[in-house]
C-alpha cells in the first residue's frame, strides 16, 4: 500500500530536551491519522517535522517517498498544511487572499471558482473585507479554504478545528471528508479525539513525546492516561 | 509580485518611508552644507546618502509582510522556487526604491537649485543601477533581519560595508551626470556599478535559498 507520509523512529530534540522520541507513523491514500495530546506535547513539532518546515534530531520523516524537507517543487504541489499560523495577508481581501493562492498553485483560474469556494465557507459577504477585520473563526475558515483550494493529496492539519463555531466544525469536517474521498492523506491533531466523531480516523496519543496508538473516540485525557499506562 | 504591489499600494508604509527620509535628510544637508547653487558633487552625495539611507529602512517592508501569520512559510511550500521568490521580491523593491528615488531626485533639484534637462537624463541610469544593486542585496539580508532576534541591528552593520564599492561608483557616477563631464568619466564609473550589481544579483539568487530556510 502506497503511504504518502511515513516517519521512522523520529527524534527532535531543542536544546537539551527531547520533544519527540522515536516517532513512527504510516498513512496511506485515502486514510487519515489523529494526534491527540496536551499542550506541549509535541503535535505541532511533528506537523512542522511533517511538511519539511523543521527538520528531524534522529530518523526519518519522508512525504510522498521523499524526505520531507526535501520535497521537489511538483510535490509541494500536493501538500496542504494548517498550522496555527493561518498563512494569510492580514492586508488583503478574503478573495485576494484566495485568488494569490491559487495563482501560486498554478490552479486554472476557470476551474478554480473563489466566488463558489468563498460563498461554501461562508465568507461570501465578506470576500472583499481584508482579513485584519475578520475573527479568529473567520480566518480559520478561510485558512481552511487556503489549504485545501489545490486539493492536496497529503493533508497536514494542527488544530484545524480551534476557534470555530459549531458550523465551522461541520464545514470543516465536509472538506475533510472530501479529501479523503479524493484518496488524500491527513493528519490532524487535536486536544480531544471526539471532536471527528463521524470520520474514521486511527487514533493515537502523543505523550511526552512519545506516539501511541490509541482506541478511538476518546478524550485525550482516557487517551493519555491508557497510553501512559501502557507504555 | 502583484501582490506586493498591491499590499504597498494599500499601506503606503515603504513609499511613504523611503520619501519622507529622503525628504528630511535632503533638507538638513541643504541647511548644513550650505552649498552653493548649482553644485553637482554636494546634490550627488546628498541623494545617496538619502538613497542608502531610506532604502536600508524601506528595505526589509516587503519581507516583513511575509513574516506576518507565517505566509513566508506558505511561500516556501508551494510549488513556487526560491529564486522566483527572490526575484518578486527583488523587483518589488527596486520598484519601491526607483519611485521613492524619483521623488528624491526631484527635491534634490529644488533644494540644491539645479536645472531640469538632459544631465537629469544622464542621471536616470545611475540611479536605476544603484536602486537594482542596493534592492538585490537588500532583500538578501533584510532576509536575514527578518529572521532573528536583534536584526534590525544587523541589516546597517551589513549592508553599508558591502555596498561600499557600489556607493562609491554611484556618488562619482552621479557627480559626473550632474556636472556634465565627458561621457567617458561618467562611463568608467557606471561600468564599476554594473559589476557590483551583477555580483548582488548573482550572490542573492544563489544565497537566498539557504538563508530563507528554516532551521
Amino acid at each position: 500500500m502506497n503511504h504518502p507520509i511515513e516517519t521512522r523512529d523520529v527524534g527532535k530534540t531543542f536544546g537539551l530536551s527531547p520533544v519527540l522520541r522515536g516517532v513512527t507513523l504510516k498513512v496511506a491514500q485515502g486514510e487519515g491519522a489523529i494526534i491527540v495530546g496536551h499542550n506541549g506535547s509535541g503535535k505541532s513539532t511533528l506537523v512542522r517535522i511533517l511538511a519539511g518546515l523543521s527538520s528531524v534530531s534522529s530518523g526519518e520523516a519522508m512525504l510522498f517517498g521523499q524526505p520531507a524537507r526535501k520535497l521537489q517543487a511538483h510535490d509541494r504541489q500536493r501538500l496542504g498544511l494548517i498550522t496555527h499560523q493561518s498563512f494569510l495577508y492580514p492586508r488583503l481581501t478574503a478573495r485576494e487572499n484566495l485568488e494569490f493562492y491559487a495563482e501560486l498553485y498554478r490552479l486554472d483560474h476557470s476551474a478554480t471558482n473563489v466566488s463558489e469556494l468563498l460563498e461554501r465557507i461562508g465568507l461570501g459577504p465578506v470576500a472583499d473585507q481584508p482579513v485584519c477585520t475578520f475573527s479568529r473563526g473567520m480566518e480559520q475558515r478561510l485558512t481552511l479554504a487556503r489549504a485545501t483550494i489545490a486539493a492536496p493529496d497529503v493533508l497536514l492539519m494542527d488544530e484545524p478545528f480551534a476557534a470555530l463555531d459549531v458550523d465551522g466544525v461541520e464545514l470543516a469536517m465536509g472538506l475533510i471528508e472530501e479529501a479523503l474521498g479524493r484518496g488524500s492523506a491527513i493528519v490532524i491533531t487535536a486536544h480531544e479525539a471526539f471532536q471527528l466523531g463521524r470520520l474514521t480516523f486511527t487514533s493515537y496519543a502523543l505523550v511526552r513525546g512519545r506516539l501511541h496508538p490509541t482506541p478511538s473516540r476518546l478524550k485525550t485525557e482516557e487517551a493519555t492516561e491508557r497510553s501512559a499506562a501502557a507504555g | 509580485m502583484r501582490k506586493d504591489l498591491r499590499l504597498e499600494l494599500r499601506s503606503g508604509e515603504s513609499m511613504l518611508t523611503l520619501v519622507f527620509l529622503s525628504l528630511l535628510i535632503l533638507t538638513v544637508l541643504t541647511f548644513a552644507l550650505n552649498a552653493p547653487a548649482g553644485d553637482a558633487a554636494t546634490a550627488a552625495g546628498a541623494l545617496w546618502v538619502a538613497m542608502i539611507l531610506a532604502g536600508t529602512m524601506g528595505a526589509a517592508r516587503a519581507l516583513i509582510a511575509e513574516w506576518e501569520n507565517g505566509c513566508i512559510r506558505a511561500l516556501l511550500l508551494s510549488p513556487a522556487e526560491r529564486a522566483a521568490i527572490y526575484c518578486a521580491k527583488l523587483v518589488a523593491s527596486f520598484v519601491f526604491m526607483a519611485l521613492a528615488e524619483l521623488a528624491a531626485m526631484v527635491l534634490m533639484v529644488l533644494f540644491f537649485n539645479l536645472d531640469f534637462g538632459i544631465r537629469l537624463v544622464r542621471l536616470g541610469p545611475v540611479l536605476a543601477m544603484g536602486a537594482l544593486g542596493f534592492a538585490a542585496l537588500a532583500t538578501l539580508l533584510a532576509t536575514i533581519q527578518v529572521r532573528i532576534r536583534a536584526g534590525e541591528l544587523l541589516l546597517p552593520l551589513l549592508i553599508v560595508p558591502v555596498f561600499t564599492p557600489a556607493l562609491i561608483a554611484g556618488v562619482k557616477a552621479s557627480n559626473a551626470a550632474l556636472a556634465g563631464l565627458p561621457f567617458d568619466a561618467f562611463a568608467q564609473w557606471l561600468k564599476i556599478l554594473a559589476a557590483c550589481d551583477i555580483l548582488f544579483l548573482a550572490a542573492g539568487y544563489l544565497l537566498f535559498e539557504y538563508v530563507i530556510s528554516e532551521d
